[in-house]
């Protein structure tokens, strides 16, 4: 009984967790109709938790996206009286840090398969390159963001600590500017997990 | 050991950051990089203008100083600025033929600084002696601003207004096209070039 109870493989209680994730991530909303349509396989994400109890932890969240996209030339109103065809390109990479709290109300079996919610809030770091041709300029800023995501846990085995993470999050991320309002998306990961001992 | 964890993590995203970037300049042809750029005076009724004139020269502007020259490449550009004029409806004529409206074509190179069509403006009369149109002692206005920081070569093709000078004591820019990136000076893409300039500019064909 005691040899069992001490099975919890994923989330030990008091123990920190790491995770390092691949990640492609989709443009939704304002972000794909008018800024960039074409989903993002560059990106990584990772996680450090804290296992509060052996099915809560936190801890903090981060990640790197690159998006980009290039459109045919087309001509483009510039002035009141100016026009400008060009070939235009739009380029957004963002870097987010979140206070995330994830659920997994079977890690405490020792499930093989352990499905996990998840949540988050914070802020992400955001660059954003237009060009027309070879010319333009680049904005950086920050803004607020939250994120909401559920997945499972694939522990290695019964006795193993770390194993595969397999996910999805859905990351808001308002970003008022230049008429543009947001840039929200929805990520699929895939990665491991590993107790940091 | 959180810490050592902490500081592999961001340089395993630091290494993604910038090994996985797409950089825009990067994924650009060649012809890509250009931008077509026109301008119009809004005032300006494009239909009362029947007949136009062009140098058979260019003008070389390099930081400020100005040359007429002409090599192949050059005529490949009045040649083509030749025939969308025609093909807009426009008649060609010789400058001694009282012409509603004057064509130039400049070559600008300027590796410091703004230039901007209001400076442009300024300069014009160094660049193009009024009197060169039959206009001696009118300065140049131009009702529209280009403000671009030009640090290689562009092409530019201005249309001027005479059939109005001798009334408005001053010649008018009507209408500018700017060709700006990289290998804009090429004849193999000259007529191209010019057609682009034409084609985002329906408003200038008239009728004879």
């Amino acid at each position: 009984m005691v040899v069992v109870l001490a099975i919890s493989a994923n989330a030990q209680k008091g123990e920190f967790k790491f995770d390092i994730n691949y990640n492609y991530s989709l443009p939704m909303g304002n972000f794909k109709s008018n800024i960039i349509s074409n989903g993002s396989p560059r990106g990584a994400s990772g996680d450090v938790m804290y296992s509060f109890s052996n099915t809560i932890s936190a801890g903090l969240g981060f990640g790197f996206q690159d998006y980009y996209q290039k459109y045919p030339r087309a001509v483009y109103q510039t002035g009141k009286n100016e026009a400008t065809s060009a070939v235009l390109s739009n380029s957004i990479q963002t870097i987010p840090f979140m206070a995330k709290i994830v659920y997994s109300p079977l890690a405490s079996k020792a499930a093989p398969i352990q499905p996990y919610v998840a949540g988050g809030a914070g802020f992400s770091l955001v660059s954003f390159t237009q060009t027309l041709g070879e010319f333009g300029g680049t904005d950086n800023g920050a803004s607020f963001a939250a994120q909401a995501g559920a997945g499972v846990f694939i522990p290695f085995g019964k006795l193993s600590g770390s194993g595969i993470r397999l996910g999805a999050d859905y990351n808001y991320l308002p970003y008022n500017k230049n008429g543009f309002g947001s840039l929200n998306t929805l990520d699929v990961k895939a990665g491991v997990y590993f107790p940091i001992r | 050991m959180i810490r050592g964890v902490l500081a592999v993590s961001l340089l395993v995203v630091a290494a993604v950051m910038t090994g996985c970037s797409k950089d825009p300049l990067t994924n650009l042809t060649t012809s890509e990089t250009q931008i077509y750029i026109t301008d119009r005076d809004s005032n300006a009724n494009f239909s009362t203008y029947k007949t136009f004139t062009i140098s058979d020269s260019v003008t070389v502007i390099n930081n400020g100083q100005a040359v007429r020259e002409i090599n192949p490449t050059d005529s490949a550009y009045i040649v083509a600025v030749k025939k969308y004029m025609q093909q807009s409806g426009y008649v060609l004529v010789n400058s001694n033929q009282s012409p509603d409206i004057a064509v130039d074509v400049s070559r600008i190179y300027n590796t410091s600084g703004v230039i901007s069509y209001a400076d442009y403006g300024n300069y014009y009369g160094d660049y193009y002696d009024p009197y060169y149109w039959g206009y001696g002692g009118y300065g140049y206005y131009v009702p529209y601003s280009f403000v671009y920081q030009i640090t290689e070569g562009a092409l530019s093709v201005d249309l001027l207004d005479l059939k109005n000078a001798a009334a408005k004591k001053k010649i008018d820019f009507i209408w500018s096209g700017l060709i700006r990136g990289e290998a804009v000076f090429n004849a193999n893409t000259a007529d191209e070039q010019i057609q682009a300039l034409f084609s985002q500019s329906p408003y200038l064909k008239t009728s004879n």
